[in-house]
């Protein structure tokens, strides 16, 4: 077995940061472009195939824009907001507001129009991006009560050839616009890049406050420039590597470790074409390093569940014994113990025969590493693509602390916890059992809130995450729970629910699951069903449906997630055991408020929300 | 056997229908009661036509089954099940147009024994259809569209079927001549108690007309209810009825995300 090394090691890191230097996001993008001029940056899919976009092309759009907007009196300080899906568009407005030194915020493009006031207002946003008609309506909805509003950009003119508004323009004349400016003012990117100093407010990340008003957090050019230097070449990314950006580019996750650290690595970013098209884009893409959410990686692992149901008796017996032959050995390696001769000659002969198809009905068959983040996942599912070769690693960081704080290396890896604290900050855990870190990512403070950022950010410095986790001798941090989300029972037992729904959510049939318990006799458990896997299931059985809602009505579909709560209950003590279930009889799309934006259900929402339903699991007895 | 008014008369269970390698229905179940009259809505292809013809045996469903009144029926032959009380006015009329309306009338009452009885209807449908009547001797491929299709219904109900399958009777009819028909067999639903499964395109008319209906996407049903509860959903509003929410310019190309609740 080829022993791989922790991490890196000091003197490959040293080069990887060396390799673009600048102390501002807008100075290393201006580098990037003039080191890096022919290659190839971006891809996306139009009319069907995947056009390319080098790195001068993409620095003539972002200048452009950046010019435009100088030329609409946005000085440096000043803010625009990005309201679109995850496109190459996103990235040009990005780069282009952060050359002009304005500081740039990005708006979930299944916002309704009233957040998007809000966003707009408390932002103080002069200029929008907006990628096409439907997000176009959004504003013009509300623009009149907008004063500070001046300039509305459309990436997507289709359907809008006939508007004429004097506020409203299009990419392209905007960019015209802007070249025509920057020929009249030479030297203007490189004044406006000039004023920015690392310490001023680079992006703002909204983050989707479960309760209240959303927050704007700031991040600085600093906050980036570290976790550009010291945490992206952590990791193995490499100018020759191919990306996926689909998640959304408001969310720190994408923005940060998608394209941002392909701003450092020079790794090619590929555009998925919209979010429903990832599981056809990853199998065309093939990516060779990858960032996902567990609702993805729980996507992939359903869709293969579905096929091995389908697939001939032979073909599962040939899956189940690869899987478990790659199991043992993933067991092993994690455990950092040596895997026997027979086994690992086994292993290689059943991933060339078995396993390898199965990575590539996924699209993961030329990936070198991936790494999860966002939210909790399985230690189950990490196995399973272990099991598949696949080196998945869990990652731990958050908007306020820059993406940064915690993660797993190939190579020193433990299961269950997030890996050890990034060299660039410190992690502590406080006498309430709060994870705090501390370290040159943790943001600058929540824009408009003063009470809220000294909430967050203590007087030494400590960023007080909200989640409640230990850090075991060798120093892998493990997170138990959400502070606000530790269930006492009215028997006054702690218990952390994620725990329980995790393994909920391992099953094939589950999507998502909130345990409820807080000052209840019980736990119980609101479940959202994963409507294909299920569906197939009902139909393999002729039970008779018709909608969405009768589907999780029909007696052999609760007997069928009985089943799963019970194997889960089973791996529980008896306080810890789900008694009572119910199904969330709609389906749940982006647009709606229960999930988050990486589709998970909000928890304290969900709690409001079904109310009634989850007083029913507590009645009559 | 006479079903109560509100029994249960027809049931799909999990039925799939597919025309060689193209599957148009995908697992679809629904229900409906003696005296009612069930609309199933859907675009172009959705794969209503295809239920219809799997109910009246003209195609043999993979899988599910079909019970109608008292018994299964899925893989009859589609004779079988038209004695059984169930007639289908397929869609394209499909009257045989050398023939007299009358003679329609008489191939509609085939399966018949009772020839007082099949002359008593001719007079009754002439009563519901007078056209009709002034048409009597006229082959019925000189009929105007409108005559054809209350010819093919006619047809239909002189069997005096227990459940009458109605595919599209609105198409390629004026507007004014859509509201007649349906008026028509609204009335015959009500004073001869016939069960109607109507497939419609024309979801204001028809969900005007039905008591309950189903949703038809893609072979799958996404949403079921009563018609007064359908036509105050959003996405019926907005996809099946043509009705939009303002926009700020006057004028919206993008669709809102279907979602079915």
């Amino acid at each position: 077995m080829k022993k791989v090394a922790p991490g890196p090691g000091p003197a490959l890191v040293a080069e990887r940061r060396a390799r673009l230097p600048g102390d501002t996001v807008g100075r290393k993008f201006w580098n990037a472009v003039s080191m890096r001029n022919a290659s190839i940056a971006l891809r996306q899919k139009e009319l069907g195939i995947w056009r390319e976009t080098t790195w001068t092309q993409f620095g003539d759009h972002a200048r452009r824009i950046a010019a435009a907007l100088a030329a609409h009196d946005f000085m440096p300080g000043d803010t625009a907001s990005i309201l679109s899906n995850t496109r190459k568009e996103w990235s040009f407005a990005d780069f282009g507001i952060l050359l002009a030194g304005g500081v740039s915020s990005g708006i979930y493009p299944t916002d309704a129009s009233p957040q998007v006031e809000y966003l707009l207002a408390d932002s103080r946003s002069s200029v929008v991006f907006v990628e096409d008609d439907e997000q176009l309506d959004k504003v013009l909805d509300v623009r009149a009560r907008l004063p500070l509003l001046k300039k509305i950009v459309v990436f997507d003119m289709e359907g809008l050839a006939r508007l004429a508004d004097p506020q409203v323009v299009s990419l392209e004349l905007f960019e015209q616009l802007g070249g025509e400016h920057e020929r009249a003012h030479p030297g203007l990117v490189e004044e406006r890049l000039a004023a920015r100093r690392p310490e001023d407010v680079a992006i703002l990340v909204y983050t989707s406050g479960t309760t209240g008003r959303p927050k704007g957090a700031m991040l600085s050019h600093a906050n980036i420039v570290c976790v550009l230097e010291e945490f992206a070449p952590e990791l193995d990314e490499r100018d020759d590597d191919d990306k996926m950006a689909f998640l959304p580019l408001c969310h720190v996750a994408e923005r940060i470790v998608g394209q941002m650290f392909s701003l450092q690595s020079g790794a090619r970013l590929n555009f998925v074409e919209n979010p429903d098209t990832i599981a056809e884009n990853i199998r065309e893409i093939a990516p060779t390093v990858f960032l996902g959410v567990p609702r993805v990686w729980e996507k992939f692992y359903s869709a293969i569940s579905i096929r091995m149901k389908e697939a001939t008796p032979l073909q599962q017996r040939a899956y189940a014994l690869a899987v478990g032959v790659g199991q043992r050995v993933a067991e092993l390696e994690l455990a950092g113990r040596p895997v026997p001769a027979l086994l690992g000659l086994a292993n290689r002969a059943l991933r060339w025969a078995v396993l390898n198809n199965v990575r590539k009905a996924i699209g993961i068959h030329r990936m070198r590493w991936a790494l999860t983040g966002a939210a909790p996942i399985s230690p189950d599912l990490i196995r399973w693509y272990r099991a598949l070769g696949l080196m998945l690693v869990e990652g731990y960081g958050m908007t306020e602390s820059c993406a940064g704080g915690s993660v797993n290396l190939p190579g020193a890896t433990r299961l269950a916890t997030v890996g050890r604290a990034q060299p660039f900050n410190e992690i502590r855990i406080s006498e309430q059992g709060e994870i705090l870190i501390r370290g040159r990512n943790v943001f600058v403070g929540y824009l408009n809130l003063p009470d809220k950022t000294r909430e967050t950010i203590d007087a030494d410095g400590w960023l007080h995450t909200g989640d409640v986790g230990e850090i075991d001798a060798d120093g892998f941090v493990r997170i138990t729970d959400r502070m606000k989300d530790i269930i006492i029972t009215a028997g006054g037992k702690n218990i952390t629910p994620s725990e329980i729904e995790n393994e909920l959510k391992f099953s094939p049939y589950v999507t998502d699951a909130v345990v409820i318990g807080d000052r209840r006799p019980y736990l119980t458990c609101l479940v959202m069903i994963d409507h294909e896997t299920v569906e197939q299931y009902a139909q393999s059985r002729s039970v008779p449906f018709s909608d969405f809602r009768s589907l999780c009505r029909a007696r052999e579909v609760q007997e069928l997630i009985q089943g799963e709560v019970d194997r889960v209950n089973a791996k529980f003590a008896r306080v810890e055991q789900v008694k009572k279930f119910r199904l969330i009889e709609h389906k749940l799309t982006a647009e709606d408020e229960e999930l988050t934006p990486t589709m998970k259900l909000k928890r304290t929402l969900v709690n409001q929300k079904y109310r009634e339903l989850i007083d029913s699991m507590y009645r009559g007895d | 056997m006479e079903r109560a008014f509100g029994e249960t008369i027809l049931r799909l269970s999990n039925i799939e229908s597919a025309y060689g390698p193209v599957q148009a229905i995908r697992g679809v179940s629904l229900e409906v009661r003696a005296g009612s009259i069930v609309t199933v809505l859907g675009a172009n292809g959705a794969g209503k036509t295809t239920i219809l013809k799997t109910i009246s045996g003209i195609i043999d469903p993979h899988k599910g089954t079909v019970w109608f009144d008292g018994r299964e029926i899925h893989k009859r032959d589609p004779d079988w099940i038209v004695r059984c009380g169930i007639s289908h006015v397929p869609e394209g009329r499909e009257v045989f147009p050398l023939l007299t309306v009358r003679e329609n009338l008489l191939m509609g009452a085939f399966t018949r024994r009772d020839p007082q009885g099949v002359l008593a209807d001719i007079d009754r449908m002439y009563a519901y259809f007078p056209i009709l009547r002034e048409r009597e001797r006229q082959e019925a491929g000189q009929l105007s569209g409108g005559q054809q299709q209350m010819l093919a219904i006619a047809r239909a109900l002189m069997a005096r079927p227990k459940l009458l399958l109605l595919d599209e009777p609105s198409l390629g009819l004026a507007p004014k001549l859509v509201k007649e028909i349906f008026e028509i067999v609204r009335r015959v639903n009500r004073e001869e108690g016939t069960t109607m499964l109507l497939v419609e395109q024309n979801a204001s008319i028809a969900l005007a007309t039905a008591d309950y209906g189903y949703v038809l996407e893609v072979g799958r049903i996404v949403m079921e209810d009563t018609c007064e509860r359908l036509v105050q959903k959003d996405d019926i509003r907005e996809f099946y009825l043509g009705v939009k929410s303002d926009a700020p310019r006057g004028e919206r190309r993008w669709k809102r995300k279907k979602q079915w609740r």
